[in-house]
């Protein structure tokens, strides 16, 4: 191979084809300062779910979930939907800092759409948060 | 006979560099430091508000809807109380839960942030007055936001708790007359034995 060749193969090629082996691999709205918003969905192996930002570090033994939301029955209330979400923060402890869970005992963690009927009411939360302000 | 690979010193300053920019990239990357910096978050625009708030207004009603008509409902039955009493106990449930109704949709003008709550929740109380939710078709459901569903929530409790308390306020039985304690006759004198 003459120099010129291994060049291009070194220089042009190679750095070529791991970019696309990368870029079929990464979502583009999971890359930091792109200005999507990622809200995950975790369903823990006990039923229940909590839905927000999720951090996920592999080699700790739990993940972290920040600005947490979670569904509560509301069957007994007058609303279109018999559950509720409910932010997490006004419980009797008044948790102030993120939700650490033991990565043993998660089931699925799912992305959530922004359009959807969660990402919307959470999105609804964060406009009247502003109002309140 | 050994090769010695000789690495220019230059090469070897700049790979190094490099490696080093490379893991505190994996390291800041890893630790969500960066995921933080750059979280964006998604505010909802006018129009989710909007139907946000119009559901947040049908639950509301609802519940005040609901608990009217067990009222009406517990009312028409025949009571054992007065009709005067039953009438009494009915206006003032009714007044209660109109005037929770009103104390609820004012408390969503706050949390909406409109400027003259008290005329937005007078205004919502006619048009509902008009148009009560049962008379209109099904909405589409709306998942409301924490905000808004701890109004409705609370709502519904209350409003509950009212009609409960009428429901039982006129099915409680009539007033029966208290038997008054009769005077007993005079104790005759129990013969004592006598020695």
């Amino acid at each position: 191979m003459t120099p010129s060749r291994r060049f291009i193969a070194l220089w042009l090629l190679l750095p070529a084809l791991l970019g696309a082996i990368l870029a079929t691999a990464l979502d583009p709205r999971a890359l930091p300062f792109t200005g999507h918003e990622q809200i995950s969905a975790v369903f823990l192996l006990d039923g229940q779910a909590y839905f927000g930002h999720l951090e996920d570090v592999p080699w700790s033994g739990t993940i972290t979930l920040r600005d947490v939301y979670y569904f509560e029955d509301a069957r007994k209330v007058t609303t279109d939907l018999p559950l509720a979400l409910v932010k997490r923060g006004n419980e009797l402890h008044q948790p102030a800092d993120a939700m650490r869970i033991r990565r043993d005992k998660v089931l699925v963690v799912e992305r959530v759409n922004l359009d959807s009927a969660v990402g919307l009411a959470i999105a609804a939360q964060r406009a009247l948060d502003r109002v309140a302000k | 006979m050994n090769d010695v690979v000789r690495i220019p010193r230059r090469t070897l300053l700049v790979a190094t560099g490099a490696l080093v920019a490379v893991l505190l990239a994996l390291a800041l990357v890893m630790t969500g430091v960066i995921a933080r910096a750059a979280d964006a978050t998604t505010v909802a625009n006018a129009t989710v508000v909007k139907t946000q708030q119009a559901a947040a207004e049908r639950d509301v009603e609802r519940a005040y809807e609901q608990a009217v008509e067990q009222v009406r409902k517990v009312r028409a039955l025949n009571l054992a109380i007065t009709a005067a009493q039953a009438d009494a106990i009915t206006l003032k449930a009714l007044n209660d839960l109109k005037a929770l109704r009103h104390s609820g949709l004012v408390k969503l003008g706050q949390v909406l942030g409109v400027s003259d709550a008290e005329a937005y929740a007078t205004t919502t109380e006619q048009a509902f007055d008009k148009a009560p939710v049962s008379a209109q078709p099904a909405p589409t459901p709306v998942l409301l936001a924490p905000r808004l569903y701890a109004i409705a929530a609370k709502m519904s409790e209350l409003a509950t708790q009212l009609s409960d308390q009428a429901t039982t306020s006129l099915t409680a039985p009539a007033a029966t007359p208290t038997p008054t304690v009769a005077p007993s006759p005079t104790r005759t004198p129990t013969p004592t034995a006598r020695p």
